[in-house]
């Protein structure tokens, strides 16, 4: 209620439930043939088994949900009432998922889930009912601290940094170590450092407290607010350092920065996003970087979702692991653009745990029953997960970090070890 | 009975423009509100909007997923799509060369469209799925009913297909002619009635879907490897 006693009213495009949402998005709303098809692909379904997650599912009650406030009925006699139960029930389907569009690569009708579940999320935070538990803090600690793990920015790069790579205070090329790997996937990030070095080309990097969140967090929990501000800092910073190419290993930053940061910047970046393994897959390509040292191992590698249907990069990655002398490249029966999640995506890792190392569980028996000797990923937060999920599960494999892998086999070299 | 079936016909033709207005208003209103923004590579366009041709012609996406699935809801589509065209006949004055040729066809699609239905929904029901959509039972369930009538029509009950294409002309040009004899035609032409304002909307909608896929898939390349 208003001062005046008058009885508040939200305009009509605020109670709408399309109005986060694209033309497009609606569309494909409109366009899910029910078929279900999409839940042979699902990795929740998989450990779930339950159908009222699933990705029709969802986008019928959606259906619904528009239904109440922009259907006939809705517009001859006002927005209908929506029961609180199926709001909550709807919100808390749309964060179990894993965001891995898997159920998009496989839709019949080619829906781009990996975006519109993501805009659902969206939809429901406008509306007071997500995100979900800790999720609900993101904000708050990323913009105290920089980072969604409430850490300290000394504690940033300190921990792990190899002491002998050399940063140039201002360069063309750039690293990003991002808050998951620098946090929880130490060997990773150190591993990027290690082979940046080996290829010997300068590169900058920010200081720990400017390096802050790219802001995926925030964007995969439809928490939308702070995106412009983060992403601002970030490109002018780099800008400022005179950077040309912008590196990353984890899929869900590059993510951000290639598909959304432009959206965010409101104009096309000064620099240029690259996956790392891009970078030193050409490294290699033109002799910059060499690995001589043989590795007689069956190396089987997993397709991050968001580095491979989230920006097609899948076959750099391969070249980096054929690169290697002796190794053999094993492939999971769900490879490339059709691979299956290791269920540490879209943010439900830590919220839906159980889901998740289930998920991860899948991942490593599949590579114990193809007899790999190394499990590889190039997704901090698969590699922290899937770590988690081989604790206490009877079948055991050796995860490694692509570039950690990389950096090993440099290193071997560099100190003579046979 | 006439005047209720040609009164429920008119509602039914309204009902469905209805629906697809207030689909439309959303859609627009969403593109007003849509912020600008840097836009995305085209993803050869051409090029996609061939392969999204045959993407629908083929139902490829869905053969990729499930062949015996493929098969029934192919043949079905195809046969309906068919079935429209030998209908067309009914609407049209003088009947244009092209539906006269499609006649023969039409009688086969006839039969094609409804043994597809059954093993479609034999095979949704036989086969275990996980996801169920009630509604999708209906609305099949509401076509073989169509199919049936059709079917019982061509070969025990026909009707006299002068009136027919009188009472059908009538109804499209607003002047309707009385309902021509024949229980079936009557069922028939109501069930036709009861699916037209709940078409899936996924008909209208799913081709634009899929070429938008097909530009995604073609720009997914340029992400990451553009300069």
């Amino acid at each position: 209620m208003t001062g005046n006693g008058e009885k508040e009213k939200a305009a009509p495009d605020d109670r709408s439930f399309t109005k986060g949402l694209s033309p497009l998005q609606l569309i494909e709303i409109d366009a899910c043939t029910q078929c279900g098809e999409c839940l042979k692909y699902c990795p929740v379904q998989d450990v779930t088994g339950n159908p009222l997650i699933s990705p029709p599912e969802k986008i019928r009650v959606f259906r619904e949900f528009i239904k109440a406030t922009d259907g006939l009925k809705a517009r001859l006699l006002g927005p209908q009432h929506i029961d609180r139960k199926l709001l909550e029930d709807f919100t808390k389907a749309v964060y179990e998922c894993t965001t891995c569009g898997a159920c998009g690569q496989h839709c019949t009708v080619g829906i781009f889930t990996q975006r519109l579940w993501p805009m659902l999320r969206k939809e429901m935070v406008r509306r007071g009912l997500g995100p979900i538990g800790p999720q609900a803090n993101l904000p708050k600690v990323i913009g105290e601290t920089g980072n969604p793990y409430n850490r300290l920015a000394v504690e940033r790069f300190a921990p792990w940094f190899p002491e002998d790579v050399k940063v140039s205070e201002k360069a063309a090329i750039a690293y990003y170590a991002g808050c998951t790997g620098a946090y929880e996937a130490t060997p990773m990030v150190r591993g990027d450092v290690l082979v940046l070095g080996a290829i010997g080309e300068p590169f900058t990097m920010l200081p720990a407290e400017d390096e802050v969140c790219c802001g995926f967090p925030l964007f995969i929990t439809g928490q939308h607010d702070m995106l412009e501000d983060l992403v601002s800092r970030l490109v002018a910073a780099y800008r400022a350092k005179g950077v040309k190419t912008l590196l990353c290993s984890c899929p869900c930053c590059v993510n951000i920065m290639s598909r959304d940061w432009p959206l965010f910047y409101k104009k096309e970046l000064p620099f240029r996003i690259r996956h790392i393994t891009q970078f030193v897959a050409a490294a290699m390509k033109s002799g910059k970087l060499a690995i001589k040292k043989e590795l007689r191992e069956r190396l089987i590698y997993h397709d991050p979702c968001y580095l491979s249907r989230g920006v097609g990069i899948m076959e750099e990655p391969r070249a980096v692991l054929r690169g290697i002398p002796g190794a053999e490249l094993l492939e999971f029966d769900r490879n490339r653009l059709e691979s299956r999640c290791c269920g540490a995506g879209g943010a439900a890792r830590k919220i839906f745990s159980e889901n998740a190392i289930e998920m991860g569980r899948h991942t490593i028996a599949e590579a114990v029953e193809k007899k790999a000797d190394k499990l590889v990923l190039s997704c901090p937060a698969c590699y922290a997960k899937v770590n988690e999920a081989m604790v206490g599960y009877d079948k055991q494999i050796e995860i490694v970090d692509i570039m950690e892998l990389l950096a090993k086999m440099i290193e071997a070299v560099d100190s003579g070890t046979p | 009975m006439s005047l209720i079936l040609i009164s429920i016909a008119y509602l039914a033709y309204a009902a469905f423009w209805v629906r697809l207005s207030l689909h439309a208003v959303v859609w627009l209103r969403a593109a007003r509100q849509q912020a600008a923004g840097p836009s995305a590579a085209p993803g050869k366009p051409l090029h996609a909007f061939a392969m999204t041709l045959i993407d629908l012609l083929l139902f490829r996406r869905l053969f990729a997923s499930n062949k015996p699935l493929w098969l029934g809801s192919w043949a079905f589509h195809t046969a309906f799509f068919i079935v429209i065209l030998r209908h067309l006949r009914f609407f049209l004055e003088p009947v244009p060369d092209c539906i006269v040729r499609v006649q023969p066809f039409g009688v086969f699609a006839g039969y094609l469209m409804a043994f597809s239905l059954a093993y479609v929904i034999f095979l949704r029901t036989a086969t275990k799925t996980k996801y169920v959509s009630y509604q999708n039972y209906i609305i099949l369930g509401l076509v073989f009913l169509i199919s049936a009538t059709g079917l019982l029509m061509r070969n025990y009950f026909p009707p006299d297909l002068v009136d027919v294409k009188s009472f059908v002309m009538g109804l499209v040009a607003m002047r309707p002619a009385p309902l021509p004899a024949g229980f079936f035609f009557s069922l028939h032409f109501f069930f036709v009635l009861l699916l037209v304002p709940f078409l899936p909307f996924h008909l209208f909608t799913a081709p634009f879907v899929a070429f938008e896929a097909r530009k995604r898939e073609f720009r997914l390349d340029k992400v990451m490897h553009d300069r």
